[in-house]
């Protein structure tokens, strides 16, 4: 019995209502128990801030995109190359590193739980080979349904449940954790050489409209009883006046789940814009969140910009191309069979640029004026926004208007009357920021029952100690040091094993991928469905019995087994 | 100073040998020199025979001399800002890659992406080069920037692929595809090549032998004279590629 004792640590724990108090944790096999026996080894925390491990609840770190951009970019791979040293492995890469640069980056800043954002399902067995090579975190996929064929025709014929078959087959075969839609429609639409600019366009081929993709998927979801809700990327992705769209697509939602969102909206930032133009881009971040503070059922995450060079990547192709046009610089797009695309670009945000400004201050002023820290996620829908590694210093700007104020005298000078950013005094304290980086994940994901994003008995030991003592410390006028202690734990604990030490990886690792499978009535079972086998024999160019990704992909699967409610 | 350097007999002689470091200022500041054989790092004294004769007060005194099994021996002159190189057999890949001064002479043939990236200096390869020879790296949006690469056999596919400044100039034949997404500099092909120039946007390119499967994309500009080795040739002048909106400029020899 492996034994572990964090002694004198300043916990704050939301989901068990601790909100900060000195506390010692127990911890065998694994797992937080009560206490333990004498033979325990001790940590002692010294009063440090104690955090459940860190959850990212969106971000892109593995699968053919991601592998893409890495192939594309031989400068962003010479940056940040680390060598082999005791049990790490040889890294390279800044925003679009090894797996093992990511694996090691987000351990040594606490993070044990990653979600990737965007996982084609043809190409799964692609995303979970990565995973297994990112062993410091346990991984979950949304799975993309955003242009699936099958899914559009049950759209079209206002079948909810096969729409939900369909899902239930899916996840099930390519081992994938959630529902993902990203410009719903939108990429399948440019596959006809059309596009969609609002969620009432309809798609060629199909006649269905983002709007009535999203009403389907959202009821199919909770058909399944899946642990997260839909995972939206809205149609207009970073279009000027793209903010309409959003409100228009989160007032629709309703009210499905007792104890989580109906629909979480991914990198919000990128959809808050107002004006018409690049030229008069403006923030509407102030509409967004007076909608999200008055509708609980739903969720975002920030997808905050950082200044500074890093890759774009999503399957939202028609985004990329537009991108394409706009920089000039390389590019790629991608089509996957019946089911979405894809599009990758390198880009430097600078302080330089306007619209960079608004950018950089729409996704601070959504986590400042979402009132509740359990509706808005820190993210920067990595990388897109920025590599994931500047999550310390956005953490401090949270922290500190002082911080806010001074980044604001290098901003681009006409940014301050484009963005409502530096008339909010909201500095949010420890505890949001913990909500804001595990425990609002692991609800809005659904994984607290499976022992994630908490610390209370029976939970998995996955803890971050940050050198930070609240106690101490005003992270308002001291943001430097809030922002080293968050980029570096004193340890990281997974599953109950010190995993890196002083921003030091220790143990090689080796983590879980979280699946879901729902269990559905066998006439839905489209395993033998005519219509469903016959897309793999006319147009898939892989075989139905080769497509699921067999176990030998996940050495170490945790299924979460549902009941569909049919 | 001269620096010989004569490969020692290894029981592997096929694992090849990472040596960016074999570049003249490196010798000049009396650096501690590693190299890589295969994932294991090696003095490199384990690698060569070492003799170095006369002083140097400046990298431009420095000379290096290669010897032996030179084939295998990849990222020789990375990064070279001055002196020479002198490789008296094969070099392996990536020699010369990002070079910004300074000379590098093989007396036998390079290996793929010869002068990869270069900035300025000058490359003379008295063989063939292989594929992607002043080219950029795969992702790369430009190859090539500055300085001469001059090649007296044949090159292989993807010659000068992003060229984007100096010259390159192949006296043999080249492969598939030379000059492709050119956007600046010169390329001269002496013998035949296959589909030059596709996605060109800037940049001359000149092919005095045959370019089979010229590329309908570029738009016929009348006719020239140009001097090739001493003799003046007619040449056809081609505007493209105009699928790319191209600006640039490929001369192919009258029949
Ligand atoms: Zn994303």
């Amino acid at each position: 019995m492996a034994e572990l004792l964090i002694r004198n640590a300043f916990v704050i724990d939301p989901l068990s209502g601790i909100r900060g108090e000195i506390k010692d944790i127990a911890i065998r096999d694994g797992k937080i128990v009560e206490d333990t026996g004498a033979n325990a080894e001790v940590i002692d925390a010294q009063g440090c801030l104690t955090l459940p491990g860190g959850i990212d609840s969106h971000s892109h770190v593995c699968g053919t995109k991601v592998n893409f951009g890495r192939y594309m970019s031989p400068e962003d791979m010479r940056a940040g190359r680390t060598s082999r040293k005791g049990v790490m492995h040889v890294t390279s890469g800044y925003s679009v590193p090894t797996t093992f640069g990511n694996s090691y980056r987000y351990s040594t800043m606490g993070y044990t739980t990653v979600l990737e954002g965007a996982m084609a399902p043809l190409e799964a067995r692609h995303t979970h080979e990565e995973f297994t090579a990112t062993p410091h975190q346990d991984m979950l996929a949304n799975t993309l349904f955003d242009g699936n064929w099958s899914v559009m025709e049950a759209v079209r014929d206002k079948d909810v449940k096969r729409a939900a078959a369909v899902v239930a087959w899916t996840l099930a075969a390519v081992k994938g954790f959630a529902i993902k839609l990203t410009n719903p429609g939108g990429t399948e639409a440019w596959g006809f050489g059309k596009d969609v600019h609002s969620i009432h366009d309809t798609v060629p081929h199909f006649g269905v409209t983002p709007a009535e993709i999203i009403d389907t998927m959202i009821r199919a979801n909770e058909i399944l009883n899946l642990p997260h809700s839909v995972h939206l990327h809205c149609n207009n992705l970073g279009v000027p006046g793209n903010y309409q769209t959003t409100l228009e697509t989160i007032e629709r939602v309703p009210d499905l789940h007792a104890r989580r969102q109906t629909l979480y909206l991914t990198h919000a930032q990128f959809h808050s814009y107002g004006g018409s133009t690049w030229k008069d881009i403006s923030s509407k971040s102030e509409d967004i969140a007076r909608m999200v503070n008055a509708r609980p059922q739903v969720a975002i995450d920030m997808g905050q910009v950082m200044f500074g060079r890093t890759t774009t990547m999503t399957a939202d192709g028609p985004m990329e191309f537009k991108l394409y046009m706009l920089h000039q610089n390389k590019w790629s797009n991608h089509d996957v069979e019946l089911e979405t695309g894809s599009g990758i670009i390198p880009v430097f945000y600078s302080r330089k640029s306007l619209v960079n400004c608004v950018m950089w201050a729409i996704g601070l002023e959504l986590a400042l004026l979402t009132r509740d820290p359990w509706q808005c996620m820190l993210s920067t829908d990595n990388p897109n926004g920025a590599p994931f590694i500047k999550y310390p210093e956005i953490i401090a700007l949270l922290m500190s208007r002082r911080f806010r104020d001074r980044e604001s005298e290098l901003l681009e000078p006409r940014t301050g009357h484009y963005v409502p950013l530096f008339a909010i005094d909201r500095e949010l304290d420890w505890y949001e920021i913990a909500v804001m980086t595990r425990a609002a994940q692991a609800k809005a994901l659904g994984i607290t029952s499976i022992g994630k994003g908490h610390l209370s008995p029976g939970a998995e030991a996955d803890i971050a100690i940050y050198p930070l003592k609240p106690q101490e410390i005003d992270p308002s006028a001291e943001y430097k040091q809030v922002m080293a202690g968050f980029g570096k734990t004193r340890y990281t604990i997974k599953r109950g094993r010190v995993v890196s030490r002083d921003g030091e990886v220790v143990v090689e690792g080796a983590n879980s991928t979280i699946w879901t499978k729902a269990r559905i009535p066998p006439e839905l079972d489209l395993s033998s469905d005519p219509e469903f086998v016959k897309k793999f024999e006319q147009y898939y160019t892989v075989r139905m019995s080769n497509y699921p990704v067999q176990d030998v992909y996940l050495p170490r699967g945790v299924c979460i087994g549902t009941e569909a409610s049919l | 100073m001269r620096v010989i350097l004569e490969t020692k007999p290894r029981k592997k002689p096929k694992i090849p040998i990472e040596a960016e470091a074999i570049i003249p200022q490196n010798f000049l500041l009396k650096n501690d020199i590693r190299v890589y054989e295969g994932n294991k790092e090696r003095t490199l004294d384990e690698i060569f025979y070492v003799t170095t004769e006369g002083p140097a007060v400046s990298a431009d005194q420095v000379e290096i001399v290669l010897s032996g099994e030179t084939g295998v021996i990849k990222r020789v002159g990375e990064y070279m800002n001055a002196g020479r190189i002198v490789i008296e057999g094969d070099i392996g890949m990536h020699c010369g890659n990002f070079m910004s001064a300074g000379e590098i002479i093989i007396r036998g043939n390079a290996d793929a992406w010869l002068g990869r990236e270069m900035r300025g200096g000058v490359i003379r390869c008295e063989g063939n080069a292989d594929h992607y020879c002043g080219a950029g790296y795969r992702g790369e949006k430009r190859g090539m920037r500055g300085g001469t690469i001059e090649v007296l056999g044949n090159a292989g596919d993807f010659t000068a692929e992003y060229l984007s400044g100096g010259e390159v100039r192949i006296m043999g034949d080249c492969g598939d595809l030379p000059g492709v997404e050119m956007r600046g500099g010169t390329l001269i092909i002496g013998g035949d090549c296959h589909r030059p120039c596709g996605n060109m946007t800037g940049g001359t390119c000149m092919v005095f032998g045959t370019a089979r499967a010229l590329l309908p994309t570029f738009v016929n500009a009348g006719s020239e004279e140009r001097e090739f080795c001493g003799q003046r040739v007619e040449m056809n002048v081609f505007r493209g590629d105009v699928a790319n909106r191209g600006k640039g400029t490929l001369f192919v020899r009258k029949k």
